[in-house]
């Protein structure tokens, strides 16, 4: 049977989808590491299925603001793909990357936006990528775009591409943890309840 | 949607592309403030009407008669409907925010309530107050300077 809504998971099916959050964050620390040339830590990546308003206070509240980076995912998989990063984590990545100095969002220029978009593309990409690999779907991705801005107002634009199916968000994400200091960046997966359906069915989990 | 009377501030926080709609009778001081999400309301959907504009404006008034307001009186401020994310295509995500600023000026005229300010559109967030003594709406946002309307 077919699951209607984000409630319909039962733990094994939710336990197989963290899975696939920490196959992809893996790989997204990974990359992150990388770039940076930094110790990266990750947390254990969660699945939660968590309506509006307590997704965003979890996150850090509706007037955070925060960088989003979002990218559609289509082809197999449909939905959104949302990569969240702070101030501080912004801060360290400009002075690893560019060995600049910021003080606040308003100081980033041209290249550091276009750097900190990059980081979130290759973050993202690389997450897709674990997926697609361990599953043999493609999924394409379309050109990623940003915006800084409250918290609230950047999760309420997957909240409403999803408006008439629920009024609960799935995600799955990671928060990444670097050079000891408590910084975060989270990786949020939001898949549309068909390609959620989907996923499971290739996955080999379909529920009785 | 929340409804309060004087010396109340209605309150919604990190408008992006949704509507913060607050309808006012000022002869009671009595406040309505509606999150508004989307612009249409689905056949098949009837789990929280207060998150589309066709059926959470009429039922906020409908509410606010209930408490003594009359429509003639009625008058409304709306703020939000930003663009959030600059989307290349032509797709949901790049244009609801005017699609909804559309939709609930419509349903405002439908149910004959004056609109008289607002402070819609461009690609920041915005959080509203609205006070119920003086019927002044407030638009606090980032990196910008406090707006009164």
């Amino acid at each position: 049977m077919a699951i209607k809504s984000y409630d319909d998971m039962d733990g094994f099916e939710l336990d197989v989808l963290k899975e696939i959050g920490s196959i992809g964050s893996g790989n997204a620390a990974t990359a992150l590491s990388q770039m940076l040339s930094m110790k990266i830590r990750m947390s254990l990546p969660q699945v939660k299925i968590l309506d509006y308003n307590k997704a965003i206070r979890e996150l850090g509240g509706a007037e955070t603001i925060v960088m989003g980076v979002l990218v559609q995912i289509s082809g197999e998989l449909n939905g959104l793909i949302l990569y969240l990063q702070d101030l501080n984590f912004i801060k360290k990545v400009v002075k690893n990357l560019i060995q600049q100095d910021i003080e606040d969002y308003e100081d980033l220029n041209d290249l550091e936006m276009s750097a900190l978009l990059e980081i979130g593309n290759i973050m993202i990409s690389s997450y897709i990528n674990a997926i697609s690999s361990l599953t043999g779907i493609s999924i394409n991705l379309s050109v990623p775009v940003t915006s800084i801005n409250m918290l609230g107002a950047i999760m309420s634009v997957p909240m409403i591409e999803y408006g008439y199916e629920t009024d609960k968000l799935m995600t799955i994400g990671g928060t990444f943890m670097c050079d000891g200091d408590e910084v975060y960046s989270n990786l949020i997966l939001l898949p549309d309840i068909k390609s959620l359906d989907y996923l499971l069915k290739k996955l080999g989990v379909e529920s009785e | 949607m929340k409804i309060c009377r004087a010396p109340g501030i209605l309150v919604t926080y990190a408008l992006g592309s949704c509507i913060g709609v607050c309808i006012y009778d000022p002869v009671l001081k009595l406040a309505g403030m509606i999150h508004i999400m989307l612009p249409n309301i689905y056949e098949n959907r009837r789990d929280n009407i207060f998150k589309y504009a066709d059926t959470g404006i009429p039922e906020t008034i409908r509410k606010m008669e209930a408490f003594g307001a009359i429509r003639n009186r009625l008058v409304c401020k709306i703020a939000g409907g930003a663009k959030m994310f600059e989307m290349n295509d032509n797709s949901t995500i790049g244009n609801i925010g005017a699609r909804n600023a559309e939709s609930v000026k419509a349903v405002l005229a439908k149910e004959r309530v004056r609109l008289v300010k607002a402070d819609i559109g461009s690609n920041y967030a915005r959080t509203l107050y609205f006070d119920a003594s003086t019927g002044e709406a407030t638009v606090k946002a980032y990196g910008r300077n406090e707006l009164k309307f």
